[in-house]
C-alpha cells in the first residue's frame, strides 16, 4: 500500500443552505505534487481551508499521517508539519522580508517566550531565514520593507515562509494568483526546487493550466463541491466529462478570467 | 548576524541621547531649584516640610508627565506593537489607584506595610483583570472586543462612583500615606521614583518588543491569521500583551494616586484611556519614545496654557476655557502634517531619504 500523509473522508462543508464541499474523500501520498482544479466555485478553495483548519467541516474527518486531526486549530496543525500559503498575499507587509521569514523559522522552536533576549541574536532562525531567502531569489531583498516588494515578490515570499518552518505538507492556494505570466516559470522552478530538495508532499490549488499540467503528479477536478475525476495528467487531459465541464468552459472563456 | 549577546549596560551606554536625558531629568529639581532660587526639598516649617517654591511645583508637573508616559507607552504596547485596540485602559490604571487607597485607608496595617502590599496587590488585581478581559474576548475581532473593554471599563467607573465604601463619586483622601514617599512632605523622593518608573518601562517594552515575544505581538498586528497558519497560538501573546499592559498602567495609577493623595472614581473616566490614545497617535503608533513625546507635549502645553491669557486687540481670550478646543485644532494638525505621528513620520522620512556621504 502507498505511504498515505494526508487523507479526507466523506468531508462536508455547508454554509447555511449552501452545500460548498459534498462528499470529497481524497488521499495525498508522500512526496506527490497533487493538484486540485475546477472551476470557479467548485469548492476548492474551501476544501483547502478544511485540510488547514482554518474550517471545521460539517461532517467527515481529515487524518495526518494516520491521525485524526479534523478538530486541531490551524497553529496545531502547523507544529504537526502543515504549511500553508494564501490565495490573496498574506505577508506581514511593514516588517522586513528577513523578518517575515525569521517569524516562520522561529514558529516551531521552543524560544517563543524568551522575552529577555533580542530576536535577532538566535542566529539559527537568522541563518533559517536566510537559507529559504536564498532558495526563492530574496536573498538581496532581505532587508526591504515587504510591502514594497513587486507582486511576483510577495508570491516568492510567501514560499519561503511556508518552507522556513521546514513542513512535510505543503498546501499552496493558488502560488500564481495575479502573477505577470512571464514571472510564472521563475515560480514553477521554485516549486520544483522545493519538492526535490526535501522531498516535499505539495498540494496545490491552480488556475493556471500549463502549470498544473507540467508540475502536477496527480490531479483532482472538482466540480460543484463534488470529485469529478482524479488521475495523472495525461488521464485528465484524456478524461471526456474533464474536458467537457472544466476544460472546454475554461477554454472558451476570455483570458484572464481566472483571477 | 553573529554579533555575541552585548550585555544590558553596554546597550544602555550606547544609547547617548539617553544617557543625557536621564542625567538632565535627574538633576533638574537642583538646575531649576538654583535658577529660581529655591528648595528642591520645600521650605521647613517647623518638623513639617512646605510645598513651597519652583522647583517643587515643576518637580510634581513633571511626575505628572512621567505618569502619563507610563500610561501611553503602556497602552501603545497594546495599540501600536500587538495591533489590539482597547478603550478600557483607564480600568487598570484607576483599579490599581483604588486597591491601593482601600489598602491605606481601610487596614489597620502598618502604613509602609499596607503600602506596599497594598502596590503589590493592586499590580496583581490589574494582571488578573489583563487576564480575564483577555480570556473572555481577545477570541472576539477587531471593534467587538474594542466595545467590550469599553463596557468593562464603564462598569467599574460607574460601580465605584456609586459605591458608599468608597465615598461614592467623592471619592476619598489618602491620609496615611508613608513618609518617605508622601508628594507634601517629601516630593523629590516621588519624582526620582516616577523617573525611574518610566525609565524602567522604557526599557522593559522595548526589551520586551524586539524579543522572539516582541516579533510575535507585531506579526498578530501586522496579520493574525498568517502568525495562526505558521503555528503562533496568538490568542497566548494577546494575553501576555494585555497582561503586561494593564500591570504596566496599574503602576501609572499607583503613582497618580499618590501624587494627588486622593482616590475618585475621575481616575476610572474615559479621560485615561482616551489621553494615551491621542498621546500614542500624536507622538507616533508603533514607536518606542513616540508615546513619551506625546505625553510630554500634551501635558507640557496643558500647564503652560491652562492659565493663559491671549489678549487679540481688545478682546482678552482665557486659554483654559477653549482649552479642549484647541486640544482638538492640535490633533487635528498633527494628524495631517504628521500621519503616523511625529516620531512615525519622522523615522519614513529619515528612511526614504537618500543617503548621502
Amino acid at each position: 500500500m502507498a505511504d498515505i500523509l494526508l487523507e479526507a473522508r466523506g468531508l462536508r462543508k455547508t454554509f447555511g443552505g449552501l452545500v460548498a464541499v459534498d462528499d470529497v474523500s481524497l488521499t495525498i501520498e508522500r512526496g506527490t505534487m497533487h493538484s486540485i482544479i475546477g472551476p470557479n466555485g467548485a469548492g476548492k478553495t474551501t476544501l483547502f481551508n478544511l485540510l488547514t483548519g482554518r474550517y471545521r467541516p460539517t461532517s467527515g474527518k481529515v487524518f495526518y499521517k494516520g491521525n485524526d486531526i479534523t478538530s486541531l486549530p490551524v497553529h496545531r496543525r502547523a507544529h504537526l508539519g502543515i504549511g500553508r500559503s494564501f490565495q490573496i498575499t498574506n505577508i506581514f507587509a511593514n516588517l522586513s522580508v528577513l523578518e517575515n521569514a525569521r517569524l516562520a523559522a522561529q514558529a516551531l522552536g521552543k524560544d517563543n517566550f524568551r522575552i529577555l533576549r533580542r530576536a535577532d541574536s538566535f542566529d539559527a532562525y537568522t541563518a533559517r531565514a536566510y537559507e529559504v531567502l536564498e532558495l526563492t531569489g530574496l536573498r538581496d531583498a532581505a532587508s526591504l520593507p515587504a510591502n514594497v516588494l513587486p507582486h511576483g515578490g510577495k508570491r516568492k515570499l510567501e514560499l519561503a515562509m511556508i518552507l522556513a518552518s521546514s513542513p512535510d505538507l505543503l498546501l499552496l492556494d493558488e502560488p500564481t494568483a495575479g502573477m505577470a505570466s512571464e514571472q510564472v516559470p521563475d515560480l514553477i522552478t521554485i516549486i520544483d526546487r522545493i519538492r526535490d530538495l526535501g522531498k516535499k508532499t505539495i498540494v496545490m490549488v491552480e488556475h493556471n493550466m500549463s502549470v498544473v499540467m507540467n508540475i502536477s503528479t496527480r490531479i483532482t477536478v472538482m466540480h460543484q463541491g463534488r470529485v469529478l475525476a482524479e488521475g495523472d495528467p495525461a488521464q485528465i487531459t484524456a478524461n471526456k466529462t474533464v474536458q467537457s465541464v472544466y476544460l472546454g468552459e475554461l477554454y472558451d472563456l476570455p483570458k484572464g478570467e481566472d483571477a | 548576524m553573529a554579533i555575541p549577546q552585548a550585555s544590558f549596560i553596554s546597550r544602555l551606554l550606547r544609547d547617548k541621547w539617553f544617557i543625557f536625558l536621564l542625567i538632565a531629568l535627574v538633576a533638574f529639581p537642583f538646575v531649576v531649584g538654583l535658577l529660581t532660587d529655591s528648595s528642591p526639598f520645600g521650605v521647613a516649617r517647623g518638623d513639617r516640610m512646605i510645598m513651597r517654591g519652583e522647583s517643587v511645583r515643576w518637580q510634581a508637573v513633571l511626575i505628572e508627565v512621567y505618569i502619563l508616559a507610563i500610561l501611553a507607552m503602556s497602552y501603545n504596547l497594546l495599540f501600536g506593537f500587538t495591533g489590539v485596540i482597547s478603550f478600557g485602559h483607564a480600568l487598570f490604571f484607576g483599579t490599581a489607584g483604588y486597591v491601593l487607597g482601600l489598602m491605606l485607608e481601610y487596614t489597620p496595617l502598618d502604613t509602609t506595610l499596607a503600602f506596599g502590599l497594598g502596590a503589590v496587590a493592586a499590580i496583581a488585581v490589574c494582571a488578573l483583570l489583563g487576564l480575564v478581559i483577555g480570556l473572555v474576548t481577545l477570541r472576539l475581532k477587531g471593534v467587538y472586543f474594542t466595545i467590550f473593554t469599553l463596557a468593562v471599563a464603564e462598569m467599574f467607573f460607574i460601580f465605584l462612583g456609586r459605591w458608599q465604601l468608597t465615598r461614592a463619586e467623592d471619592g476619598f483622601a489618602i491620609t496615611d500615606l508613608p513618609m518617605w514617599i508622601d508628594p507634601s512632605q517629601n516630593r523629590i523622593s516621588v519624582y526620582y521614583i516616577a523617573l525611574a518608573a518610566a525609565f524602567l518601562t522604557f526599557f522593559f517594552i522595548r526589551r520586551l518588543v524586539n524579543s522572539p515575544t516582541g516579533a510575535v505581538l507585531k506579526a498578530i498586528r501586522e496579520n493574525e491569521d498568517r502568525a495562526q497558519s505558521m503555528g503562533y497560538n496568538t490568542i497566548n501573546y494577546k494575553l501576555l500583551s494585555i497582561v503586561v499592559a494593564g500591570m504596566l498602567a496599574g503602576v501609572a495609577g499607583l503613582l497618580q494616586v499618590v501624587l494627588n493623595k486622593k482616590v475618585g472614581p475621575e481616575i476610572l473616566g474615559i479621560a485615561y484611556t482616551v489621553d494615551p490614545l491621542l498621546m500614542t497617535i500624536i507622538g507616533g503608533i508603533g514607536t518606542f519614545i513616540g508615546p513619551v513625546i506625546g505625553a510630554s507635549g500634551l501635558h507640557l502645553l496643558d500647564v503652560f496654557l491652562r492659565d493663559a491669557t491671549v489678549r487679540i486687540g481688545g478682546l482678552v481670550i482665557d486659554i483654559a476655557s477653549i482649552w479642549a478646543l484647541l486640544l482638538g485644532v492640535i490633533f487635528i494638525l498633527v494628524v495631517i502634517v504628521f500621519p503616523l505621528g511625529i516620531i512615525g513620520t519622522w523615522q519614513r522620512w529619515r528612511m526614504k531619504r537618500p543617503k548621502r556621504e
